[in-house]
């Protein structure tokens, strides 16, 4: 385990407990389940568990349209067709038109990689069934050439998911599973400045302020999250404003605030 | 190991499968727990819970596990249950008077108790670095039995958790309980099991059709001609017919919840939603208010929407018998020289695939439920739940005799 031990980087924060998780599904050698509010950083876990630990990052977005097939491989026929028309070489080498999809380059890779499947509730409701033997196993058979993939060296395979569809209940128990809750003010603070190191102290206590004034708004709709909060930092230092007149003026709070309901509720309130 | 604490987890509702366990067993055997309660804690819960909706019962198994406590928070979750009924509610209006009482006398020493958890706490911080089962046996007191929020008491020390109790004391996962909070993506999920895949449909031509290529390339001596098919897209047409107002009323935020998924769930190729009061008529309204004049006759529903739209009606089935059985039962409208009875037989005949359900169905044969055990006979009856939706959906989904 020494050697693979996640910590949290400079550009990432990470609690105990999510530090934990990750270093508990590398022991365990299972897929790790992230699911959280949008915006607290659930992609950019994988980014720093690949820095951290050295290791190159496969990512496999997931689209409402991706089919579980797509990650294992493609056999490119019409290409093939193709070529065979216009008497290319080696069209009879069905491998040549065989392409890896990202679950198959994470398998293949000579060292091994963090392969984060981001998004996996956008997919069909039968999507992460179809996947459950490939990612126990680590391993994939291609019909088209009887050869089978199998992991050199068992990826470190983080899933992260917006709870947009229920997973199927044999997908979870393979899975460790960890909920990123919304960070508590410190701990925001501390995100805050791993972003920006040289902040005015003044004008992050402000910004802080309304920010969690904002949250806790009963009738906003979309509660601004952690990413909302550093854009908006990062506006106000651009701009220039004046610290003591953030929580009053509440300057570019459309990166903060992205609904017209909700803009109206905060300007109201603000009055 | 722990078999106990298994068990209890069991007892909690947590769905927990050997599996898991054996994973856990393998962790613990790996040494991740350290040997400190806390790890533990977080260890067990990333392997056996695999949604925070049920951080809160396994908190609660912990606690009774690890701590030997039962009191008010096993309470506290039956509150909430019977907050979630609606039969219940006046009930529930009596036994919420005590609790708030109780909550009060409660608030009143939560101060000391929360002081002297701090003072402990500071006292023993050593000992916890050590083990940390000792701040465990302390929140036995007070701390559980509150249920309520020494919030944001972070215990320091080397591991820089904060303490698995005071986690569980916070009880911050109450709101994610899934018991407590209905959730529509449950019932959107249900009704997404109604698919029947067409390609008859009037849509572009966006797929590659395999077969159809390979044809067309031969007769054309070999030179690629591609063909391209429509995608199966879902055929299914959906109507749901609501009870509205009267004895339906305590369930309007339940029915507002499956409007709303259905409403959501824009994978059907139609959707028909129209209203009745008790029972099916002659008209059908097309508001919940059901407005006499703002309505559609049956008949006309029967004309235009074909008997492959599947049906679902929703309604509690409970009205006078001559409502059901007399040609003059409908109290609010018209008639239409049919009973009740007879308009629901009519439905039954012209509609392949209907269920009907029922938010508050008894359980088993009711024969003082006169006109539900009726419609029983004529239509398959499910209760509107998750659970229920979903056999209603396999009985929609699958072929008429």
């Amino acid at each position: 385990m020494a050697e693979n031990n996640f910590t949290s980087t400079k550009e990432y924060v990470a609690s105990q407990e999510l530090m934990a998780s990750v270093n508990v599904a590398i022991a365990l050698r299972k897929p790790l389940l992230i699911k959280g509010e949008p915006g607290t950083g659930k992609t950019m876990l994988a980014e720093a568990v690949a820095q951290s630990l050295g290791k190159r990052l496969i990512i496999w977005n997931i689209k409402s349209t991706t089919k579980a097939q797509d990650g294992l491989y493609m056999y490119d026929t019409i290409q093939r067709l193709y070529d065979g028309q216009f008497g290319e070489e080696g069209v009879d080498d069905i491998a040549r038109y065989i392409k890896l999809g990202k679950l198959g380059e994470a398998f293949d890779s000579e060292e091994q990689v963090v392969l984060l499947i981001d998004e996996i509730d956008k997919a069909d409701l039968e999507f992460p069934n179809d996947l459950l033997w490939e990612l126990d196993q680590m391993e994939f058979y291609i019909h088209e050439t009887k050869r089978t993939v199998k992991a050199k060296h068992r990826p470190i395979v983080i899933i992260t998911s917006n709870a947009e569809k229920e997973l199927p209940d044999a997908f979870l128990r393979r899975c460790i599973f960890h909920y990123i809750a919304f960070p508590d003010a410190a701990l925001m603070e501390e995100i805050v400045r791993v972003h920006y190191p040289a902040i005015e102290e003044h004008l992050l206590q402000n910004a802080m302020a309304a920010f969690y004034d904002i949250r806790s708004m009963r009738d906003i709709r979309k509660k601004p999250s952690t990413s909302e909060l550093i854009d908006w930092v990062n506006a106000l230092q651009i701009g220039g404003i004046p610290a003591d007149r953030i929580r009053q003026d509440l300057p570019f709070i459309g990166v903060v605030v992205k609904k017209d309901e909700d803009l109206e509720t905060v300007k109201h309130r603000a009055d | 190991m722990f078999q106990k604490f298994f068990d209890v987890c069991k007892a909690k509702g947590l769905k927990i499968t050997l599996s898991e366990w054996l994973t856990l067993q393998e962790a613990l055997d790996k040494g991740l727990a350290g040997s400190s309660l806390t790890e533990f804690y977080y260890l067990a819960r990333m392997i056996l819970v695999k949604s925070e909706v049920e951080f809160d019962k396994y908190d609660m198994a912990f606690e009774e596990c690890f701590k030997g406590i039962q009191s008010e928070n096993a309470l506290t979750s039956q509150m909430l249950r019977w907050l979630n009924k609606e039969e219940m509610n006046e009930m529930l209006q009596i036994e919420e008077k005590q609790w708030l009482n109780q909550l009060e006398e409660i608030k009143v020493d939560k101060e000391d108790v929360e002081q002297k958890f701090k003072d402990r706490l500071k006292d023993q911080d050593s000992e916890h670095n050590g083990g940390s089962f000792w701040i465990g046996t302390m929140g036995k007191t007070s701390f559980g039995n509150t249920g309520g929020n020494i919030g944001g008491v972070r215990v320091g020390g080397q591991t820089g958790y904060q303490s698995a109790f005071a986690v569980i004391g916070d009880r911050k996962f109450r709101d994610f309980r899934d018991d407590r909070v209905l959730d529509n993506r449950q019932f959107q999920q249900a009704l997404r099991r109604l698919r029947q895949f067409s390609t008859r449909l009037d849509i572009p031509r966006t797929e590659l059709d395999i077969d159809g290529t390979i044809d067309k390339t031969c007769n054309n001596g070999g030179c690629l001609q591609i063909v391209m098919e429509k995608p199966r897209k879902n055929a299914v047409k959906l109507l749901l017919l609501m009870d509205s107002g009267g004895t339906m009323i305590p369930y309007t935020r339940l029915l507002n919840e499956l409007f709303q998924s259905v409403n959501k769930s824009n994978h059907y190729k139609d959707v028909k939603v129209y209203y009745f009061h008790n029972c099916i008529y002659s008209h059908v309204y097309k508001t919940p208010e059901c407005e006499n004049g703002d309505w559609i006759e049956t008949e006309w529903l029967f004309r235009n929407l074909d008997s492959d739209y599947k049906v679902i009606v929703v309604g509690d089935a409970a009205m006078a018998p001559e409502e059901l059985y007399s040609t003059t039962g409908n109290y609010r409208g018209p008639n239409g020289g049919l009973t009740g009875m007879e308009w629901l037989l009519l439905l039954k005949k012209h509609y392949k695939k209907i269920v009907w359900m029922n938010p508050k169905m008894a359980p088993g044969r009711a024969p003082w439920r006169e006109a539900e055990t009726a419609i029983k006979e004529v239509f398959p009856m499910y209760k509107l739940t998750v659970d229920g939706l979903n056999q209603a959906m396999t009985v929609l989904m699958t072929q008429a005799k």
